[in-house]
């Protein structure tokens, strides 16, 4: 069998760091003060991501390893059912960080045969945060915060379900 | 047969070392993101977004919707903020709209989704995940009224 050959490496989105980068030059050149909070405000945030960053590199190579592409179609690709979507609803809701830390891995497994509905179960149930139920109940109420949860839920799946209705050359 | 798996699976580090390179390659559009973080909380306040409230239920679940999308930082500050809001006297919609599109939505972070997932993938993911938060931010109000 021949060998497919490896993509060569290329940097993603270097017009958009250079947009922003611009943007913050401005915004230095008006307000000098204020661009070096946001510069150690974007520090900070990254110092914080760093660690999640660490975890979702090592989940990708680990999915990668153990898992052969015909496996994730398996697990999360069309034949997945019930279980692929019970899956990434708890992905969701167990996953940290923000969700920009996530897409590196989420296009990893798309290109490997996720479905797109699943991609959207994953993205919206990570609205329910576990580490900050306890405030969330502090706040608004336990009730609150349990029907709130179940509608994400439910929402989750239902907006997957809508994707997923959707001819694939609308979507990719 | 096992064994011959076994064979064909590249070693570790070797999977590991193309993991790194893959996020690597996604650097500037990280970057780029959290960049774009640090500049709107500098910019934008959530005392400010507070202010776009009218105490109109309808209208603020639309405003809750899109400033909750707007805002960027932890969800623990939509709490607080949120908290606030409904001691002001703003509606429990837009509150819940609020704190619910705040993680769930990001116009700060869709240049980065639009070139990993696509920029079609991301137009409707997020045109769904706008009007769904708008609807569980209605019915998950009406639902506790029927209990209190």
């Amino acid at each position: 069998m021949k060998k497919q050959p490896e993509k060569p490496f290329a940097f993603r989105g270097k017009l958009f760091f250079a947009t922003v980068f611009i943007g913050y030059s401005i915004f230095a050149f008006l307000n000098f003060s204020g661009a070096i909070a946001a510069l150690q405000k974007s520090g900070m945030i990254l110092f914080k991501i760093l660690p999640i960053l660490a975890v979702v590199i090592l989940m990708t190579a680990t999915i990668n390893f153990f898992l052969q592409p015909k496996q994730i179609v398996k697990h999360l690709g069309k034949e997945s059912g019930a279980k692929g979507w019970f899956a990434m609803l708890l992905a969701g809701v167990i996953s940290h960080g923000p969700m920009y830390a996530w897409y590196p891995l989420i296009d990893d497994l798309r290109r490997h045969g996720m479905r797109d509905g699943l991609i959207v179960v994953f993205f919206y149930a990570r609205a329910i945060k576990i580490p900050l139920l306890p405030m969330m109940i502090d706040y608004f109420g336990l009730l609150f915060t349990l029907i709130l949860s179940c509608y994400i839920l439910l929402g989750a799946i239902i907006q997957g379900l809508m994707l997923e209705k959707l001819p694939r050359s609308y979507i990719r | 047969m096992e064994k011959s798996k076994d064979k064909r699976r590249p070693p570790f580090k070797k999977v590991v070392k193309k993991s790194c390179l893959t996020f690597w390659a996604m650097a500037p559009l990280l970057l780029g993101t959290i960049g774009l973080v640090g500049l709107f909380q500098v910019l934008v306040s959530p005392e400010m977004l507070a202010t776009l409230f009218h105490n109109n239920p309808w209208v603020d679940t639309l405003i809750g919707t899109l400033s909750g999308a707007a805002a960027a930082g932890n969800p623990v500050v939509s709490y607080l903020l949120g908290g606030e809001l409904l001691q002001q006297g703003v509606s429990l919609y837009a509150v819940s709209a609020f704190i619910l599109s705040w993680v769930t939505l990001g116009f700060i972070q869709l240049p980065a989704e639009a070139s990993i997932l696509g920029a079609r993938f991301t137009f409707y993911r997020n045109i769904l995940a706008f009007f769904f938060t708008m609807i569980i931010a209605v019915i998950t109000t009406l639902t506790l009224r029927l209990f209190i």
